[in-house]
C-alpha cells in the first residue's frame, strides 16, 4: 500500500505490534481464538490508520520525503510509548492448545500455526489485489498514485484517498501482528524489524503493484532463510545479507526488480 | 488593443461567470482581475502565448490552483475556491493539458474513472455514447492507456472528461503534439460535443484553429484578459493577426 502513494511509513512496525497486542488482549481476557481475532485487528487498525492519516499525515502529504520520515518516526515513538503504558514492556505471547502441533510431511514437520499463517497471508494478498483492481476505491487509490492532479480532476478527494490507503495498509499490518503473536512473543519495541522488512519488500519488488510486492516479499524471505542456513553464518547475519542484496538491487534497478519507472 | 463590444454577449443568464479573479501559486501571482463569461451551449476559445496563464485559469476554476480574490459563479451557484471534487460534481470538468491519463490502467478504467463522482445508473450508456464519438477506441478498451498514440490518448482524455457529465467542458490544448490530420479529427469531435449541447471552453495556442471553431474568444496576456469578442472579429483583428499569426 505504501508503495502506491510513495508514503514511507516508519510507524509500520508499531501498527503491526498494536495488532499483536489486540489479539493477545482478546485471547488472554476472553479466550478469543487468535485467528478469529484477526478481523477485529483489521477493523481496529483500519480505523486507527484512517484517523492518523486524516488527522496527522495528510497535513504534510505534499511536503518533501524527509518530512514524512520525521513525522512517521515521531508517530512511531508515540505509538510505542502508548503501547508501553498500556501493556508494560513485558514479553507477551499467545499460547493456544494447538500451538505445539505440527503437520508431519514425511521427514519435515511444520507447525500448524505457520501453515495457517501462510494461508492467511495468501488470502490477504488476494484481498488486496481485489480491492486495488476490482473496486472503485482501488481505482481511486491507483489513480492518485499515478497522477495526483488528474485524479483530483476526475473528482477524487485526495485526503480521503490517502486516508483510505493508509487505513488499508494499517489494517493489513494489524492482521500481520495478530499472526505474529501466535508464534512469537511480543513487546512494544519489537516492531522495528517489520518496518525495515516492509520497506525492503516494497523496494525489492518495485513500487505500485501487488504482484511485485508479493514477489519482493518472497524473495526477501528466501534470502533471509538462505542467510540463516548457510554454515558458518549465524542468524544474526541474515538481516545483514538481505539488506546487502537490497542495496545492490537499488544500485542496479532503482525501480525495483519488477517495478516500472513512473 | 480594442475593448469588448457589449453587443457580442449572448442573451440570458451565463453558465459561468468569472469576476475580477486573482489566482496563482504560493509566492507567484499569475492571474489578475480576470473577467470571463460563458453562456450555455457556447464554444469559447481562450488564447494566449506560452505562460500567459491559460492553464492556471482552468486550474483556478476547478480548484487545483488557489484563488486569492474575485468570484466564480457556475450554474447559478458560487463555486469560488471549492475543491476539485466539488467543482467536478457541479459539472465543471477540466481536461488537463498533456492528457494526464492513468497510463498503466486500461482505457476502459480511465474512462470509468471519469464518472467517479457519479452514482447514477447511466454510466455504461454514456460510455457507449463516448465510443460513438471515438470509434477507434472501441477495440482498445482493454489496452493500457499509456500504450495508445498521442491522438488516441487525447480522445481518451476528452472521453474521461465527458464521463463526468459536464455542463461545461474545459479542454486544455488538445492539439498539442498531434499531427494535423489527427488535430482535425479531435476538433471535429469537440465541435460535435458542443453541438450536442455541452458548453466548451477551448484553450489553444493554435489561434487560427481555436477561433475557427469558437463562437467567441478571450485573449490572455501575462495573466490579464486583454481582448475578447466574437471569434470572427478576433480573427480579423489587426493586433491579433500581428501578435499571434505573424501577419
Ligand atoms: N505549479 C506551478 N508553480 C509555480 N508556478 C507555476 C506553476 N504552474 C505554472 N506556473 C507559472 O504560471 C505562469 C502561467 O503558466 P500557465 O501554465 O498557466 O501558462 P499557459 O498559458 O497555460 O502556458 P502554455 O501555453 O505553455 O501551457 C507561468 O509563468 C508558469 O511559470
Ligand atoms: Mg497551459
Amino acid at each position: 500500500m505504501w508503495g502506491i502513494l510513495n508514503i514511507v511509513n516508519l510507524a509500520h512496525g508499531a501498527l503491526v505490534i498494536a495488532g499483536g497486542y489486540l489479539t493477545w488482549l482478546l485471547y488472554s481476557r476472553w479466550h478469543v481464538d487468535p485467528f478469529l481475532s484477526l478481523p477485529v485487528d483489521a477493523v481496529a487498525l483500519f480505523v486507527i490508520g484512517y484517523a492518523l492519516q486524516r488527522g496527522v499525515i495528510n497535513r504534510i502529504i505534499r511536503a518533501p520525503l524527509l518530512f514524512t520520515f520525521l513525522l512517521t518516526f515521531g508517530l512511531n515513538l508515540i505509538l510505542v510509548s502508548v503501547l508501553l503504558l498500556l501493556f508494560t514492556p513485558d514479553y507477551r505471547s499467545v499460547t493456544t492448545s494447538y500451538s505445539g502441533s505440527r503437520l508431519e510431511l514425511g521427514s519435515i514437520a511444520v507447525p500448524y500455526i505457520r501453515v495457517a499463517s501462510l494461508a492467511v497471508a495468501i488470502l490477504l494478498a488476494a484481498i488486496l489485489w481485489l480491492i486495488l483492481n476490482r473496486s472503485r476505491t482501488g481505482a481511486a487509490i491507483q489513480a492518485v498514485g499515478a497522477d495526483r492532479d488528474a485524479a483530483q480532476l476526475v473528482g477524487i478527494d485526495l485526503r480521503h484517498a490517502y486516508a483510505l490507503t493508509f487505513a488499508i495498509g494499517a489494517a493489513f499490518a494489524g492482521v500481520a501482528g495478530g499472526l505474529i503473536s501466535t508464534f512469537q512473543a511480543i513487546t512494544p519495541t519489537a516492531g522495528d524489524p517489520y518496518t525495515l522488512q516492509a520497506f525492503a519488500v516494497v523496494i525489492l519488488g518495485g513500487l505500485g503493484r501487488v504482484s511485485a510486492t508479493v514477489a519482493g516479499g518472497l524473495l526477501f524471505g528466501l534470502i533471509e532463510i538462505l542467510g540463516q542456513s548457510t554454515p558458518g553464518l549465524g542468524s544474526g547475519y541474515a538481516n545483514a545479507i538481505a539488506f546487502a542484496v537490497l542495496v545492490i538491487v537499488l544500485a542496479f534497478r532503482p525501480q525495483g526488480l519488477l517495478g516500472r519507472l513512473a | 488593443m480594442s475593448a469588448t463590444p457589449a453587443a457580442a454577449m449572448p442573451e440570458g443568464e451565463p453558465l459561468l461567470e468569472v469576476r475580477r479573479l486573482d489566482a496563482g501559486f504560493l509566492l507567484i501571482p499569475v492571474l489578475f482581475q480576470v473577467d470571463l463569461d460563458i453562456w450555455p451551449g457556447e464554444l469559447v476559445a481562450l488564447i494566449g502565448a506560452n505562460g500567459a496563464g491559460k492553464s492556471t485559469l482552468l486550474g483556478a476554476l476547478t480548484g487545483l490552483v488557489r484563488v486569492t480574490a474575485g468570484q466564480v459563479v457556475f450554474n447559478g451557484r458560487p463555486v469560488t475556491g471549492l475543491r476539485p471534487e466539488q467543482t467536478v460534481a457541479a459539472g465543471l470538468v477540466h481536461v488537463p493539458q498533456g492528457r494526464r491519463l492513468f497510463g498503466t490502467m486500461t482505457v476502459e478504467r480511465n474512462l470509468l474513472l471519469g464518472a467517479y463522482r457519479r452514482r447514477d445508473p447511466r454510466i455504461r450508456e454514456d460510455l457507449e455514447r463516448i465510443l460513438a464519438y471515438f470509434p477507434t477506441l472501441q477495440d482498445k478498451l482493454h489496452r493500457d492507456a499509456g500504450t495508445l498514440s498521442g491522438g488516441e490518448q487525447q480522445m481518451v482524455a476528452i472521453g474521461r472528461g465527458l464521463m463526468g457529465r459536464p455542463r461545461l467542458l474545459m479542454i486544455d490544448e488538445p492539439s498539442l503534439g498531434l499531427a494535423p490530420k489527427v488535430v482535425d479529427r479531435v476538433m471535429e469531435v469537440v465541435r460535435a460535443i458542443n453541438h450536442d449541447g455541452t458548453a466548451v471552453l477551448l484553450v489553444e495556442q493554435d489561434v487560427v484553429l481555436a477561433l475557427e471553431a469558437a463562437d467567441r474568444g478571450y485573449v490572455l496576456e501575462n495573466g490579464h484578459v486583454v481582448m475578447s469578442g466574437r471569434a470572427g472579429e478576433l480573427r480579423h483583428d489587426p493586433a491579433i493577426r500581428k501578435a499571434y499569426l505573424g501577419v
